[in-house]
């Protein structure tokens, strides 16, 4: 039973990524093939960066980007990798802490299973999402791999994809570790999420070209950089990666087994002070749930806003060397450092409406789980309660768009790029339309199907992100295009923000928000 | 008194080929307490779910304090409080925030009731939600409920998960709503707890209100219990007018009588009788006959009723 629900539920999500991760790679490729073409662009472009000590430390180092394989490895293995932990953690804690939790691990074990059954069987489950993530990967990966300008063996591209999905799998094992040693899920993930944090620090610190490259080999992070896939493979380095998560899963099963069901290694804090600040109303109440949430979020994207401020001038630089890229973003104004931050904003404006998807599905949670029918059985109306919720999401919305905005000024001002506040302020602010019609889409789906909300919301979400990414390489067509939420967005700092097609985004997005509004009021409240 | 403090007029619910409730038609008074019984499955939190405009009915329109159901929801709320069986409730926030956000959005709060209740129902208001056991969740959603002290109480099979201690408590603390004049819609199907507070009782069958009235009332319409012991062999009960459910055990009989006792007395003079012993039936009989099972798991002879 455990086995089931958990592979179910894993694979489901391994499917998605894998072709996330797939896709990524392959455009990545093709998009470097096709920008790139002659020798003395590509070496050109490999003066630019592989030298280049800050941008090594933040994606690793440079090996033979003056090739296909070795730009594509560079520029997605380290991404990856993070993604791909991310990714594992999450699932990890959601899985075993998260279940836990919710009382259906109690229900399940109430059979023949032991304690140390069950996790042994949901660690094979979680194998089995692993399995697809890099089935799907690998497969895009060989296709794309046979394409005369990718040109990479298929021995080659099953190798990128396990170096692909080797973090995912020992992130997953940590998951499931702080599982164990964490009373909610929230705050394994905060465990979790600090041992990520370590071994990207570790990483970078010897990525940073200090001599202390031997440090890479004390980062799980860094063993993937190890694997160097297609330019040097060295599958040795998959010891470390297969040895750690055996241990982690060893280590899980015997801590399932040793405590008891709903406890946790580490003592739960289980009374507190009362805060009762926020706790004015239903709004007031979305808000304390998910600050932890939303100042994740916001941290998440000030880093990465940073990140790209930092390397803005020397990757514009790169770009403004590749005559194709230029001609193709000249012709809509820009080159250099807004260019490149104009493409990379796109990610920004991914990572918001993620946050907007999240919360849709945290507001159908709410119904699910039945913890709306204490509200709504007090003098709150049905639309009050979803307007508030829109709102504060909203609100969280447009302050993301801010934080991305500043926080990759202050980057690139810090690096004398000369991009102006003014322009990254407004940068920022263009990105928040499009997280704002997926949150009215949500809303929709909400109101009408209330059983889809989640899928529906993270499936517009992911659809847009690829059809704007492929769209970018292969040329689509242009009605397929225009059904990318991203693909309305303008490409600032590159350009001028389109207010205009902005507007009609939000506009969008209220009337959907408003239909899903008066079809939630309208009917019955489900359950799971 | 007098007023209506619920109404139904032929409310309906249907899911799909299920009808999961059929044509309701249901007064409540001001001031009354009711039981509403049933097994699970019956309708009993359809109904609930209903009156609280949580889903919409196939037909028919249901009134608390003549403000509709479905229209009128806001206003409605401000006049009733709800205790559902299963109570899943924010894991992060502490007893007394729960409280105190509860209070907050219902809007009106008697504090001092508050804390009686807290200490009554022995609460650790500073512990996390999470750390609660299924039974002190409902305590706690209990006393979110109580201490507004609403007009109208709903409440959906409430101590499920209360030890008997608890169980009392809740008791005492409808006993005191019902002097103020609050009025309870009890959804069980624990029958003393029933039979114990409630005024009038209603007894749901696949959906169907299938009995309504007091307990004396029911109790009328039902058959009572009659024991007899015999000195001699035991008379053949079972030709007698009104009888049913004749069980002898030696010297023993016991039976059924519906409506008048005469013919069985005639019989029983006429036989030795040395004991008679009658009784009504108790709520739990009356609901289990309402299901065609018998009372008696050995009674195997004819059962007529």
């Amino acid at each position: 039973m455990v086995f089931r629900q958990t592979a179910r539920r894993t694979v489901r999500s391994g499917v998605l990524w894998g072709y996330v991760f797939g896709l990524y790679v392959a455009t990545q490729a093709l998009a470097y093939a096709s920008s790139y073409k002659t020798v003395a662009q590509r070496i050109g472009l490999a003066k630019e960066f592989g030298a280049n000590a800050g941008v090594s430390a933040l994606v690793g180092p440079a090996h033979d980007i003056q090739t296909v394989a070795g730009f594509t490895v560079w520029k997605c293995l380290a991404v990856l990798a993070v993604v791909g932990a991310v990714w594992g953690l999450l699932t990890g804690t959601r899985l075993l802490r998260g279940e836990e939790d919710s009382g259906r691990w109690e229900l399940l074990l109430a059979g023949q299973t032991t304690r140390r059954a069950a996790a042994a069987q949901a660690l094979v489950g979680l194998a089995c999402g692993v399995a697809v993530l890099w089935t799907i990967s690998a497969a895009i990966l060989v296709v794309v791999g046979r394409s005369s300008k990718v040109d990479v063996s298929a021995p080659g591209a099953l190798f990128l994809a396990v170096a692909i999905v080797a973090a995912a799998a020992m992130f997953l094992a940590v998951g499931t570790l702080a599982s164990q040693f964490a009373a909610t899920r929230r705050q394994a993930s905060a465990y979790g999420g600090a041992v990520l944090g370590v071994s990207y620090a570790l990483r970078m610190v010897a990525d940073s070209g200090t001599g202390l490259g031997w440090l890479r080999w004390t980062s799980p992070l860094g063993w993937v950089e190890e694997l160097q896939p297609l330019t040097a493979p060295h599958p040795l380095a998959l010891l470390p990666v297969v040895g750690l998560t055996a241990v982690l899963s060893f280590l899980t099963i015997c801590l399932a087994g040793e405590r008891d069901l709903g406890s946790s290694v580490i003592r739960d804090h289980t009374s507190s002070a009362p805060r009762t600040t926020l706790l004015f109303g239903p709004s007031g109440l979305d808000l304390r749930l998910a600050r932890a949430t939303f100042a994740g979020w916001g941290v998440g994207i000030a880093a990465y806003g940073l990140v790209l401020g930092l390397v803005a001038k020397s990757a514009g630089s790169a770009i403004a060397s590749s005559t194709s890229l230029t001609r193709a973003l000249s012709r809509l104004g820009a080159i250099g450092t807004e260019a490149y931050l104009g493409v990379a904003f796109l990610l920004m404006a991914v990572l918001l409406a993620f946050v907007a998807s999240g919360q849709i599905s945290s507001a159908r949670a709410e119904e699910a789980e039945g913890r709306l029918d204490h509200l709504l059985v007090r003098p709150v109306s049905r639309s009050s309660w979803l307007v508030g919720r829109l709102g504060v999401v909203t609100v969280v919305l447009i302050l993301g768009g801010l934080v991305a905005g500043v926080s990759t000024w202050l980057g690139a001002a810090s690096q004398q790029s000369g991009v102006s506040f003014g322009t990254m302020l407004q940068a920022g602010l263009n990105v928040v339309p499009p997280a704002v019609c997926i949150l009215g889409i949500g809303a929709l789906v909400f109101g009408f199907w209330p059983r889809a909300s989640t899928v529906a919301t993270y499936g517009v979400l992911v659809w847009s992100f690829l059809v704007e990414l492929i769209g970018g390489v292969v040329g689509l067509n242009h009605w397929v295009l225009d059904a990318s939420l991203f693909h309305q967005m303008a490409a600032a700092p590159a350009v001028s923000p389109d207010w205009a097609s902005g507007g009609v985004l939000v506009a969008i997005g209220v009337v959907a928000a408003v239909a899903g509004g008066t079809a939630f009021s309208h009917r019955d409240l489900k359950g799971e | 008194m007098g007023a209506k403090a619920i109404s139904t007029e032929g409310l309906s619910k249907r899911y799909g080929n299920v009808h999961a409730l059929e044509s309701l038609d249901l007064e409540v008074a001001e001031g009354e307490v009711v039981g509403y019984l049933g097994p699970n499955g019956a309708g009993k939190t359809t109904t609930i779910r209903l009156l609280l405009g949580l889903i919409r009915p196939t037909a028919g329109r249901a009134e608390i304090f003549g403000l509709d159901c479905q229209h009128q929801v806001v206003k409605v709320h401000r006049h009733l409080a709800y205790v559902p069986g299963e109570t899943s409730l924010w894991p992060s926030l502490t007893g007394t925030e729960t409280l105190h956000l509860l209070g907050r959005v219902q809007g009106r709060v008697d504090e001092a009731y508050t804390q009686e209740l807290i200490r009554r129902f022995d609460l650790d208001v500073s512990k996390k939600v999470r750390a609660y056991s299924k039974g002190n969740r409902q305590k706690l959603i209990l006393v979110a409920a109580l201490m507004t002290r609403p007009d109208l109480l709903v409440l959906d099979e409430p101590t499920s998960g209360l030890d008997p201690l608890m169980e009392q408590a809740f008791r005492h603390c409808v006993h005191e709503a019902r002097e103020r004049g609050q009025t309870i819609f009890l959804s069980s199907h624990i029958l003393s707890e029933v039979e114990a507070l409630c005024d009038r009782i209603g007894i749901l069958r696949e959906g169907v209100l299938v009995e309504m009235g007091t307990l004396q009332e029911m109790r009328h319409l039902s058959a009572f219990t009659v024991e007899a012991t015999f000195d001699g062999p035991v008379p053949d009960l079972s030709r007698v007018p009104g009888v049913s459910s004749v069980e002898v055990v030696g010297h023993l009989v016991r039976c059924q009588v519906r409506g008048t006792v005469e013919p069985l007395l005639q019989v029983l003079a006429a036989s030795g009788v040395q004991q008679l012993l009658s009784r009504e039936p108790s709520l739990e009989e009356l609901f289990l006959a309402q299901y065609g099972v018998n009372v008696e798991p050995e009674d195997t002879s004819a059962n007529a009723g």
